[in-house]
């Protein structure tokens, strides 16, 4: 029964950091209804600068936090303009298609996002070309030492304990937080009113007065810092990051973000925690193979599903 | 109020606009007839900043329009009413009102602005949270009229405010045309029902094949023969 527990409770912990790599991703493609495919290594090349200034630098944690945030933040803009920026008026389009709304750009802008990924992962290797390289730990400093004896002691349940690392714990209540706050925002916000506007209609929003390049600019880079938080909260559990790191958060970020509704805040926290438990259940009574089997498995059910809800548009 | 003059624009190589020039004037209702493929919704469009003209001017209350944002025009006090209602369909009845009023930021205004629209349009009232997706045509057609005037605009340009609704429906739009037109808000309406227009226009342009081709009063609209055969059914022949 405490192996159940301890399972179910790793599952969550790992899913809330899938939940927290997907947040970006999915607030990109519910306000652009376009995928992103630069976001992981986006994430990845942020962090590779923040590894930078701790390597050769010696930058303490919070600088390098701040670092990979603002790096995450103004490498999504540059995204954005190369492959998601719209022309500032609508008239460029072909006739009839302003009222419309798929134009094409859907694919071009995922082809471009990916030819740009291949290139920010190219300037990740070339700003530190060794596999492996060292990431500020926020577990290896005094407090979260202290914190972690405290667990010990309270997470004691009858028969033997629970094994709980508090910095996990602490990512874990950060993403849920971020979450909720962040659809809550976008509910009750007038720039979150905005943002959920220009998704819904562009040219509506041009009408009422919106300015929707800035804000889908605005909104891209936002959702690209939130990467840079995701890759710092994640790294720093490691101390370590790889040129993996790309790879892994597009792919956990995107299952995560499909399972609970691509577009949909909150689901994505759903679908991260889902992830997150199926595959410790499957890694522990499947073995090691199968953790990454349960990822597509998963996804593979939630597409062909009769039962899921299609055009859903909720937070 | 309203001044266009020699206004051109193009989709490409289709020229929708060959030189339009036109007045809508002060506390008027200003109404625009024409086939399909006319170029009015081109021309709705263009006034609105969505669409950029390639020569021309518009002048409102005597300041150039070409060239700006249209968030620069809503503020100016111009505001579209555009085909096809566009609604935003995901957001509530209540939200798409709060996005009309995107541009103001007198917090007491707005709310004051909002209860008086579900005053002047109790359907809308009922579906306060309702999604605006899931209203009928004729409900989008109010939500897209309060949204409007949700920025308080002088001059609301509305683009076939009738077209696909019931009688019934067309007829309560009208209504409010009117009482909008007596409560000093200048109007530069696009329609295809001329019967309807006739009866709230002071007045009246026809366009054709991208350009004008008729200016005057409704009394002069009814006398013209080609109008009366295209658009009067021959009603009044005499």
């Amino acid at each position: 029964m405490l192996d159940v527990v301890q399972l179910l409770l790793d599952g969550l912990l790992d899913g809330a950091g899938y939940a927290l790599v997907g947040l970006g991703l999915s607030l990109t493609f519910g306000g652009l209804k376009r995928l992103n495919l630069a976001y992981g290594a986006t994430a990845m090349l942020a962090a590779y600068v923040g590894a930078w200034l701790h390597i050769r630098h010696q930058a303490p944690a919070w600088l390098v936090a701040l670092t990979v945030v603002a790096s995450a933040a103004l490498i999504g803009l540059y995204v954005e303009r190369l492959c998601f920026g719209l022309p500032r008026d609508e008239s460029t389009q072909p006739r009839g298609a302003p009222i419309a709304g798929a134009d094409g750009r859907e694919v071009v802008a995922l082809a471009s996002s990916f030819a740009i990924w291949m290139q920010l992962e190219q300037l990740a290797v070339n700003l530190l070309p060794r596999h492996l390289n060292a990431f500020p730990s926020l577990a290896a400093e005094g407090q979260w030492m202290v914190a972690m004896d405290v667990f010990g002691s309270v997470s004691g349940v009858a028969g033997g304990e629970l094994m709980l690392r508090p910095d996990r714990l602490a990512l874990a209540v950060m993403t849920v937080l971020l979450t909720l706050g962040l659809a809550r925002w976008l509910e009750r916000s007038r720039a979150g009113l905005a943002w959920r506007a220009v998704a819904d209609h562009r040219v509506a929003a041009h009408l009422v007065g919106m300015p929707v390049s800035r804000l889908q600019a605005l909104g891209f880079a936002a959702a690209c810092a939130l990467s840079g938080v995701a890759a710092f909260a994640m790294l720093s559990l490691d101390a370590q990051v790889t040129p993996m790191f790309g790879m892994w958060v597009l792919l956990k970020g995107l299952v995560a973000a499909i399972l609970g509704g691509l577009g949909s805040v909150r689901g994505v926290l759903w679908g991260g925690l889902l992830l997150g438990v199926v595959e410790s259940l499957a890694q522990s009574w499947l073995g090691a193979l199968a953790r990454e089997f349960a990822t597509y498995a998963l996804l593979f059910i939630v597409l062909v599903a009769p039962w899921r809800a299609s055009g859903r548009s909720a937070l | 109020m309203l001044e266009i003059s020699d206004l051109a624009t193009s989709y490409g190589k289709i020229e929708a606009l060959r030189g339009v020039s036109l007045q809508a004037r002060s506390g008027e209702v200003t109404c625009l007839l024409g086939p399909n493929g006319a170029g009015k919704s081109t021309l709705m469009l263009t006034l609105a900043g969505i669409l950029r003209p390639q020569r021309g001017s518009v002048r409102f209350e005597g300041r150039e329009l070409v060239g700006q944002t249209p968030a620069a025009i809503v503020s100016r006090g111009m505001a579209l009413v555009p085909e096809n209602r566009l609604v935003f369909p995901a957001l509530t009845v209540r939200e798409n009102l709060l996005a009309g009023a995107f541009k103001r930021r007198d917090a007491a205004g707005i709310r004051s602005d909002i209860d008086a629209m579900f005053g002047r349009f109790p359907r809308l009232s009922e579906r306060v949270d309702q999604l605006a997706g899931t209203l009928s045509g004729g409900e989008q057609q109010m939500l897209a009229v309060a949204r409007a005037l949700m920025s308080r605009p002088r001059l609301l340009l509305m683009d076939e405010p009738s077209v696909g609704l019931a009688p019934i429906v067309v007829a309560e739009i009208f209504s409010i045309i009117r009482q909008l037109h007596r409560e000093g808000v200048s109007i530069f309406l696009v329609e295809q029902n001329a019967h309807m227009a006739l009866q709230v226009a002071q007045h009246f342009y026809l366009m054709e094949q991208g350009r004008v081709s008729f200016s005057g009063t409704p009394g002069e609209l009814a006398d013209d023969d080609v109008i009366q055969r295209a658009y009067l059914g021959q009603r009044k022949a005499a």
